[in-house]
């Protein structure tokens, strides 16, 4: 129970009865009528009014014809009269009414009016304090059980299993619902894949030096077969967008990328990022910077200053790297690395070349494109401090999630 | 690369511009500035002193009793024991409590009896080289007090820039470019530099021969008069600062040249070159050359070498060779300036892993129009503290080059388009020409002139410009926008409706199958694969592996869980875990076919023998994939024993899930396999009840919707019977199921085994299936007659199928 968020109200002590054991907990609780009423006895059963009813019954009876059935009924009624007050209880009282109103043909007609009204008077008067009586004692139980004791809140609740989405889809979702809320579509594409969309397509040529800096995974294919990469980066996926969607069009791609780099807390060979890229007349820097502080509102849940600098991308032109106010700290942490800034991703303005190689022509549309390291995300999220634990598949890192 | 802040201050008046801010304008304006240091910073806690008296030590030999002037109060008395040591030199002082480098703290002491205070310093114990024969002698006119910093000129800063973001600027390779760049952000001009070659002698230029069309241009030039003598401070402080170890004069001058300018050039000591002369030309296969740092190199035809006549002495634009290099006896110099193939010397460098300040800047694409510049530039400088040197013979010039200057035609509408800046056609203009760009402005755009050493590779096209008016405007200024469009829903297409599919899978499994998601590498080890006899089966593989056994890429999913169940056993009593994720399958051309699964793991501690029959990891794994094609609104699949299992699936504990409507298995599900249970090391302690599943994406991407139809409430209540029928061992449920539904002749609404036994007091061979059997009418409420019916019924069934209805 501690570990549920307290809020401003507490349970009521009549809450913790048994009864009480399936409520929401997360709701107000109901309000809980006051005992105050059960403080005061229940209307007591009026002894003496009941009896002078019967004797008042009892005298009129006297005047009955006599019979053996008329002695029966005077000796039974007799003996209720008898009994001491504490005796003379309310369901006695409830009987000799019947006993009264049962024998109403024995009554001489003339009499049968008052008889019968004075049975039916004693009878209420039973009746009414039968039910109050059984009023006061519902009552009482209720709050016997509304008092509940030995309680202890702070038992565990039931240990049910819990299962878990891994963080990566966690912080995926939230980009992909926060994108497609503002109209861009979700789209996939291969992990393996070919030259031609890793490399040539993306102004990338055979003898270009960025593919250096991409140290690439080569898949082994047979000479003279085209030629297959792991993906080095999301990017391929701009140019199979550009040649199947028609413009203008926004899309993100999430998914894994690979480069051929060893391993230590902060390097992986496979990694999760999420490209970006809009098509459509007239768009410019200013989109993208636009767009970039809504993403970035997006994951933190409030306004992040940027800043572009240039970056060098060959794909895109102009390129730039975008830093955003690192969240959280205000003159520098480990996390920003004490510079207030975190360099969160590459972005640019698409290059032409690469509109041409999904077939749209540079001088009617341009576009933006960026690359958000989502494993980064991830780890700045929940300050994982090393990056293999991602994908090391180890329940006791997944079931944190 | 290590750019030096008093280096810069060379090219360009940095007055006003501290460090920090060098920083900052090139980081928001021209590239990625990873660090900031401070070079030498204890340079400027130790005082120059002006030693006026020195005696021997009383009673040591080697060490000397010196009066120590530092310019205010008494002079200090200090025990040095460098041999050089003597009245009237001017030294750097390290006072006490001054820490030099190594965290080295100076201390009162007494050395021998006789009072120390303070430190005579060497140049190698300020962090200044490796000269450690004596004392630093400053220069004469240094001011007595000063600190050595302040005294020297030497307070600077090492300004690192990232390689990466420099890699498409050939320019910024060399300290006059980087300056450049300040120039034109913050409205500077750049000091002139004069370049041009001095007078040269009247002997005839050198023999270069250039055999190919991989070296476009070669300079060589003859310098006599040159002497390896030792670099003086300015030139061995700025080189240590941009981490270069001063070598002597001419080592130490050609690499200024090329830190300047980058332009990498090369020395030869020309009394090793044979008369024949230089000759450029591609390897031959299995040539060898030993590099300057004493490795012999296979090479390939592939590589360029600089050859003295038919003997290879470097590797171009990379290494020289051992054999020419310059020693302290040269006197006459053979200087190389050239400009070699890019992508050819990225090549070599990059095969042989020979990476090199020259390689590093070749590979840029340099402008071919440096070679002469930095000639020249070594030569004024070499003069400057050689005045005797001399240039022997003009220089050979030859090669194919030709001039990479261009024109490219830029609108002012564009770039205010591309950047959504309101920016001027005459601020534009300002911007090219700060950056050294010609610019005639016409009436519809304007005529940019790219220098010849911004048009090698950097500027073609317009957009490039539209970079240097963006930058030097800065991205700062220019507004943010909304993104505006139609307002449609994106595409449903077959994407869509994956990614929507995968996310109710993974709610499903995350949520009410508790479940926990994994992503795994898409490698999978050779070890897995052989475990799993999948040795022989094709994969995709890479030919660069991280690691030897790491290149395959997984075809299916599940083995990367397996490969997790022995590893999270041992933590947890239970491994639930699932993943949604692709495999590849290769083809014999063309991209290998992709497959998308979610594959599901559940190995806990076997179950009691006492356990209920659906209490095991199979039997939930079906459970789930049931729930799972539920929960999506598919037709129910249906269950058959597989027919050709996976190889990590028990093979005669294997079921495959099909959907009535679409082709192939929506799902297989299988006890783990034995053996490769064994060999993951589900064994002793970590034994398990262990189960996989594997759901095909594409199958259910394509199976029918289950057509929801409402049916009336029902008007009579229902009646419950429970019948256990024992029946032969090998008797399918499915049949058993199928008799009682014919028993009941329409009246059985719902069917559940609840029991099966085996043992007791039934006959060996026999087992019992008790089930609970709701039956109900539409039109009646049912009576004993009506179940005593049915009973008879099931009992003529439990007969035809071999058995008995059980009375007991
Ligand atoms: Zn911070």
């Amino acid at each position: 129970m501690t570990a549920r968020p307290s809020g401003p109200f507490s349970f009521p002590e009549s809450c913790l009865s048994s009864e009480c054991s399936s409520l929401d907990l997360t709701h107000r609780p109901t309000p809980v009528v006051p005992l105050v009423a059960h403080e005061f006895p229940p209307m007591s059963f009026d002894c003496q009014a009941a009896r002078r009813l019967l004797d008042e019954i009892l005298t009129a009876l006297a005047h009955a014809p006599a019979s053996d059935e008329t002695r029966a009924l005077l000796e039974r009624l007799g003996s209720f009269s008898a009994l001491s007050e504490t005796q003379f209880t309310a369901a006695a009282a409830l009987e000799t009414a019947g006993l009264a109103l049962g024998s109403m043909r024995l009554v001489p007609k003339e009499q049968r009016g008052l008889v019968g009204g004075k049975a039916n008077a004693l009878k209420n008067v039973a009746e009414a304090a039968l039910a109050a009586e059984k009023q006061h004692a519902e009552e009482q139980r209720l709050a016997r059980e509304r008092a509940g004791t030995g309680f202890d809140a702070t038992l565990p609740p039931a240990p049910l299993a819990h299962g878990s989405l891994h963080p990566l889809t966690q912080v995926t979702r939230e980009l992909e619902d926060l994108f497609t809320s503002m109209g861009w579509t979700i789209l996939d594409g291969p992990e393996v894949e070919t030259e031609f969309y890793n490399f040539d397509a993306l102004n990338i040529p055979g003898d270009h030096p960025a593919r250096d800096t991409m140290d690439t995974f080569w898949v082994d294919t047979a000479p003279g077969a085209p030629r297959l990469v792991m993906r080095t980066h999301t990017s391929p996926v701009q140019v199979r967008a550009m040649q199947r969607l028609k413009p203008p069009f926004r899309a993100i791609v999430p998914g894994k990328v690979f480069r051929n780099e060893a391993l230590d807390a902060s390097h992986e060979h496979t990694f999760h990022q999420m490209e970006g890229l809009v098509v459509g007349r007239d768009i410019s820097v200013g989109h993208l910077i636009g767009s970039m502080k809504t993403l970035l509102r997006g994951v933190f849940g409030r306004d992040i200053e940027i800043r572009l600098r240039p970056g060098y991308f060959p794909f895109v032109e102009p390129g730039f790297e975008l830093d955003a106010r690192c969240p959280f700290c205000k003159d520098g942490c480990s996390v920003c690395k004490r510079s207030t800034w975190i360099e969160l991703l590459p972005c640019g303005m698409v290059h032409p070349n690469v509109l041409r190689a999904g077939g749209i022509d540079p001088e009617q549309w341009t576009g933006f494109a960026f690359g958000l390291g989502l494993s980064r995300l991830v780890m700045l999220r929940y300050r994982i401090d090393d990056i293999r634990n991602l994908l090391g598949g180890d329940l006791r890192f997944l079931e944190q999630f | 690369m290590k750019i030096s802040y008093r280096w810069l201050a060379r090219h360009v008046d940095l007055s006003g511009v501290d460090p920090q801010s060098v920083r900052a304008e090139l980081t928001l304006s021209t590239a990625e500035v990873e660090g900031l240091e401070p070079f030498l910073p204890h340079l400027a806690d130790v005082t120059v002193g002006h030693v006026l008296q020195r005696e021997k030590h009383p009673d040591a030999d080697k060490l000397s009793l010196c009066k120590v002037d530092l310019g205010q109060g008494e002079p200090l008395q200090i025990v040095c024991g460098a041999p050089n040591v003597r009245a009237g030199l001017k030294v750097a002082v390290a006072t006490v409590g001054t820490t030099l480098p190594g965290d080295f703290r100076i201390k009162k002491s007494k050395i021998r009896g006789v009072e120390s205070n303070g430190m005579i310093c060497s140049e190698r114990e300020l962090g200044l080289g490796d000269e450690h024969g004596g004392i630093w002698e400053l220069p004469s006119e240094v001011v007595i007090g000063q600190s050595v910093a302040r005294a020297l000129d030497a307070q600077d800063w090492v300004i690192e820039i990232d390689n990466k973001s420099v890699t498409h600027r050939p320019d910024l390779w060399g300290h006059r470019g980087i300056a450049a760049e300040l120039a034109a952000i913050l409205r500077r001009p750049l000091r002139p530099l004069d370049t041009s070659l001095p007078a040269a002698g009247s002997a005839a230029p050198f023999p270069v021969r250039v055999e190919t069309q991989l070296c476009s241009r070669y300079l060589a030039l003859e310098i006599d008069g040159a002497r390896a003598t030792r670099s003086p401070f300015w030139l061995r402080s700025l080189l240590l600062a941009v981490g270069q170890r001063p070598i002597d004069l001419l080592v130490d001058l050609s690499n200024f040249v090329m830190l300047d300018l980058g332009q990498p050039n090369h020395l030869f000591d020309r009394h090793r070159i044979g008369a024949s002369g230089i000759v450029v030309r591609a390897a031959r296969a299995d040539e060898r050359l030993t590099t300057l740092d004493g490795l012999e190199r296979k090479l390939e035809p592939s590589d360029l070498l600089i050859c003295d006549g038919p003997e290879p002495v470097a590797l171009a634009g990379i290494m020289g060779g051992a054999a020419s290099k310059v020693t302290e006896d040269t006197s006459q110099l053979l200087l190389e300036v050239a400009s070699f193939h890019a992508a050819t010397v990225r090549r070599t460098s990059s095969r042989l892993g020979l990476r090199t300040d020259a390689s590093a800047r070749f590979e840029k694409s340099l402008d071919p129009a440096l070679p002469p510049q930095a000639a020249g530039h070594f030569v004024r400088l070499l003069q400057s503290e050689q005045p005797e040197v001399r240039v022997a013979a003009p220089p050979t010039d030859v090669g194919t080059w030709k001039d990479t200057s261009k024109i490219v035609q830029v609108r002012g509408t564009r770039i205010r388009q591309l950047l959504g800046a309101e920016i001027s056609d005459d601020a534009i203009a300002d911007i090219l020409r700060r950056l050294g760009f010609g610019v005639d402005l016409e009436r519809e755009c304007m005529s940019v002139r790219v220098p010849s050493n911004r048009g090698t590779k950097d500027i073609g096209i317009e957009q490039d410009l539209v970079e240097e008016v963006g930058r030097i405007h800065r991205y700062g200024n220019i507004p943010e926008r909304e993104l505006i469009g139609a307002l449609v829903p994106p595409p449903r297409d077959e994407r869509w409706a994956r990614r929507q599919l995968v996310r109710r899978i993974e709610d499903r499994l995350a949520g009410s199958a508790r479940f926990h998601q994994q992503i795994s590498y898409s490698f999978v080890p050779d070890t897995t694969v052989e475990r799993l006899g999948l040795s022989d089966v094709a994969h995709v593989a890479v030919r660069n592996p991280i690691q030897q056994g790491a290149a395959r890429v997984r075809r299916s999913v599940v083995p990367s869980l397996i490969a997790l169940l022995a590893s999270n056993r041992r933590w947890r009593e239970e491994v639930r875990l699932f993943e949604v994720g692709k495999g590849y399958e290769p083809r014999a051309a063309g991209e290998p076919l992709e497959r998308h699964e979610v594959a599901l793991a559940l190995a806990r501690t076997p179950r009691k023998g006492d356990a209920r029959f659906d209490d095991n990891a199979l039997s939930l794994l079906q459970g789930i994939v049931d729930d799972v094609v539920r929960s999506l609104g598919l037709v129910e699949c249906t269950w058959s024993k597989a027919r050709a299992p996976s190889t990590w699936a028990h093979p005669g504990r294997a079921v495959h899930a099909c959907i009535e409507g679409c082709d192939g298995i929506a799902a297989e599900v299988a006890v783990l396999e034995p053996g490769v249970a064994r060999a993951f090391g589900l064994v002793g302690e970590l034994e398990s009840d262990a189960a996989l599943a594997c759901l095909s994406i594409d199958t259910l991407l394509v199976a029918p919707q289950r057509a929801t139809r409402y049916s009336a409430l029902p008007q009579f209540p229902a009646t419950r019977v429970d019948v256990a029928l024992a029946l032969p061992e090998d008797k399918p449920a499915a049949e058993v199921r199928a008799a009682l539904e014919r028993a009941g002749k329409g009246l059985v609404s719902a069917l559940e085994l609840f029991d099966v036994f085996k043992g007791g007091q039934l006959a060996a061979g026999t087992k019992s299936l008790a089930w609970h059997v709701v039956l109900q009418a539409s039109d009646r409420t049912l009576g004993e007659a009506d179940v005593k019916k049915f009973l008879e019924r099931v009992e003529r069934e439990a007969t035809a199928l071999g058995g008995q209805l059980r009375r007991d």
